[in-house]
C-alpha cells in the first residue's frame, strides 16, 4: 500500500508516458529489428508458461529443503497485465461501430433508421449503466437508476438473447429435416441412431419399454438405456478421437508459434 | 487428476511429442517429399471463391468468437489465403468479428493480402466489422449481413458455440456455398448438416499446411500423425493392461498408475 495517494497517480502517469515512449521507439525500428523483438518476446513469454507448468509445485531437494515453484506467484499478475492490455482495445469496437453506423445515417443509406436505433440503444445502456454505478439512484423518471438499468438489461438485452436462442429450435428442425434422409447406408445408420436417441429422451419413447426391468441384463434394452449407450459409448469414442486430433493439432501449432516456425500468408508479413 | 503442474511422465511425453514434431519439420525442410491426402473442404475454397466472383456477389469470412488464441490464429491463416484470392479476382470479402482486438488484426491481415496482390487501393477497411461481443447479438448481426449483402460464399472458421447453427442456416437459406471448419467438436454436427463442406477435427489444423504446401507445415503435420500413433499405442497398451490386471494387486500396474499420475 502506498503512503500517499498522489504517489499512485505519479506511477500511473509515469507508466503511461513510459509505454507511449516505448511504442514510439518501437515504431522507429526497422522491420528486421521488430521481427527480432517479436520472436524473442514470444519465446520468452512461452518459456515462462512452459517452465511454470513443468516445474513442480513443490520440489523436495535432498530431503531437508523444499523449493516452491518460483514462477507460479507471477501467474496471476501476468494474467491481470494481459487483461489490462486487452482493455486498451475497449474503444476499438465502439469506434468501429460508430464509424459504420454513423456513415449509414450520414449518407441516409437503406435501413439508416436501424443505425439510429443502435446509437439510441448504446447510449441509453451506457448512460443508465454509468448512472447506476456512479450517480445518485433517484431519477426524474419515477424509478431508480438501478431499476431502469435492470429494465433495459433484463427487459431488452436478455429477452433479445433468449429470442435468438429460441430460433435454434426452428433451425434444428429444418436442419434435421434436411439431414435425416435415407440416401445411403451411412445415412440409414445415422437416422436409426438419431431415432433411438430421440426416443430415449422423450417420455413417449421411454413408455414403449417401460415394462422391462430397471435392473439386470434386460434393462439394457430400455430405450433410455439404449440412448445413453449410444451417446456415452459409441458416440463418445468418436468424439474423443476427434478431440485427440484437435488437441495434438493445437499443440503442434502452439509449438510452431512459440519457436517462430509458423508459415503462411499471415505469419510471414513484414512489420 | 489435478494438472496444475506436470509430473515426470507428462514432461517425458511432452519432450517426445515436441521432439517428434521438430524432427519432422527439420527433415521436411531438408527436402523430403511429403504426401497429404485430399481434404475436400479445403480443396473447395478456391472453387467457392471463384463461384462468388462469377456471380458478382461478395464473400463472408468469420473467424469465430474467440480472441487472439490458437483456433483463431489458424482461422486467420485460412482467411489470409481467401483474402488473397479475393484480391486477385477483384471480389469483396466481408469479415465480421466478435472481439474488438480482432478488428485491427483482421484489418491488417486483409490489407497485407491486397498489398501482396498489388491492389492496395482496392482494400476496403469498412468490410472488417465489429458486430458485438455478445454471442447472440453477433449471430443476429452476422445473419443480417449474410442476407442484406446477399453473399455468395461464407467461410466459418474458428471457435463457435451455440450460434453456429444460426449462422450456418442463415447462409443456407440465402443460397450461399458454405465451408466450415472448427475445433469445437460439439458444433461439428450442426455445420455438417448446414454447410456444403465441413472440416472436422485435426483437418482444421492441417488447413494451413494444405493451402500453402509449406515444407515446415507439412513436416509438422507428419509429426502430428506420428504423435497420434504414439498416443494410440499408449491407449491400446493401457487398455490391455487394465483388462488383464487388477490394479491393487499387481505392483507393476501400481507403479505405472503412479507414474502416469492417476
Amino acid at each position: 500500500m502506498l503512503k500517499h495517494r498522489w504517489l499512485l497517480w505519479i506511477i500511473i502517469f509515469a507508466a503511461v508516458i513510459g509505454w507511449a515512449l516505448l511504442l514510439f521507439l518501437l515504431g522507429k525500428l526497422r522491420s528486421r529489428e521488430k521481427k527480432l523483438i517479436i520472436i524473442v518476446t514470444t519465446f520468452l513469454g512461452g518459456l515462462f508458461y512452459v517452465l511454470e507448468f513443468f516445474f513442480p509445485g513443490k520440489l523436495h531437494l535432498f530431503s531437508w529443503k523444499t523449493v516452491n515453484n518460483p514462477f507460479t506467484p507471477f501467474l496471476e499478475p501476468l494474467g491481470q497485465a494481459f487483461m489490462v492490455i486487452g482493455g486498451f482495445t475497449l474503444l476499438l469496437g465502439v469506434i468501429n461501430l460508430t464509424m459504420v453506423h454513423g456513415g449509414n445515417i450520414r449518407k441516409l443509406k437503406k435501413g439508416w433508421y436501424n443505425s439510429l436505433a443502435f446509437f439510441v440503444a448504446m447510449l441509453a445502456m451506457a448512460f443508465f449503466g454509468l448512472w447506476d454505478a456512479y450517480g445518485k439512484q433517484t431519477t426524474p423518471f419515477g424509478k431508480t437508476a438501478h431499476e431502469i438499468y435492470l429494465s433495459l438489461f433484463n427487459g431488452a438485452l436478455v429477452s433479445l438473447d433468449a429470442t435468438m436462442f429460441s430460433l435454434l429450435a426452428f433451425y434444428m428442425a429444418t436442419a434435421a429435416f434436411r439431414a435425416f434422409r435415407l440416401r445411403s447406408g451411412e445415412a440409414t445408420v445415422l437416422v436409426l441412431a438419431a431415432f433411438l436417441v430421440m426416443m430415449g429422451q422423450v417420455p413417449m419413447g421411454m413408455w414403449f419399454t417401460h415394462g422391462l426391468p430397471t435392473e439386470g441384463s434386460l434393462s439394457g434394452f430400455r430405450t433410455e438405456n439404449i440412448a445413453m449407450w449410444l451417446l456415452g459409448i459409441i458416440s463418445m469414442s468418436g468424439l474423443r478421437a476427434v478431440n485427440f486430433g484437435v488437441g495434438v493439432g493445437a499443440l503442434a501449432m502452439s509449438l510452431r508459434l512459440w519457436l517462430y516456425l509458423e508459415r503462411g500468408a499471415f505469419f510471414e508479413q513484414e512489420f | 487428476m489435478n494438472l496444475e503442474h506436470a509430473n515426470t511422465f507428462h514432461l517425458i511425453l511432452m519432450i517426445v511429442i515436441c521432439a517428434t514434431i521438430v524432427i519432422t519439420i527439420i527433415t521436411a525442410k531438408r527436402g523430403r517429399k511429403l504426401f497429404i491426402r485430399r481434404i475436400p473442404g479445403l480443396s473447395a475454397i478456391d472453387e467457392t471463391v471463384g463461384r462468388a466472383t462469377e456471380m458478382g456477389r461478395p464473400m463472408l469470412f468469420s473467424v469465430g468468437l474467440g480472441g487472439i488464441d490458437i483456433p483463431t490464429l489458424q482461422a486467420m491463416g485460412v482467411m489470409s489465403h481467401v483474402a488473397k484470392l479475393a484480391a486477385r479476382y477483384g471480389n469483396r470479402l466481408i469479415v465480421p468479428v466478435a472481439d474488438a482486438m480482432m478488428v485491427a488484426v483482421c484489418e491488417e491481415a486483409t490489407r497485407e493480402a491486397w498489398l501482396e496482390e498489388g491492389k492496395p487501393e482496392a482494400h476496403r477497411p469498412e468490410d472488417i466489422r465489429f458486430l458485438s461481443g455478445e454471442q447472440f447479438a453477433f449471430a443476429a448481426g452476422m445473419m443480417g449481413l449474410v442476407i442484406r449483402e446477399k453473399v455468395a460464399s461464407t467461410f466459418l472458421f474458428g471457435y463457435f458455440y451455440a450460434e453456429s447453427l444460426l449462422l450456418a442456416e442463415a447462409g443456407q437459406e440465402s443460397g450461399a456455398i458454405q465451408v466450415a471448419g472448427t475445433p469445437a467438436t460439439t458444433q461439428i454436427p450442426f455445420f455438417i448438416v448446414s454447410c456444403d463442406y465441413t472440416i472436422i477435427g485435426d483437418e482444421y489444423y492441417a488447413a494451413s499446411a494444405y493451402l500453402t504446401q509449406e515444407p515446415t507445415l507439412l513436416g509438422s503435420l507428419v509429426g502430428q500423425d506420428i504423435t497420434k500413433a504414439i498416443l494410440l499405442l499408449m491407449i491400446v497398451v493401457g487398455t490391455i493392461l487394465a483388462f488383464f490386471y487388477v490394479e491393487d494387486k499387481n505392483p507393476l500396474i501400481q507403479l505405472l498408475t503412479r507414474t502416469v499420475g492417476g
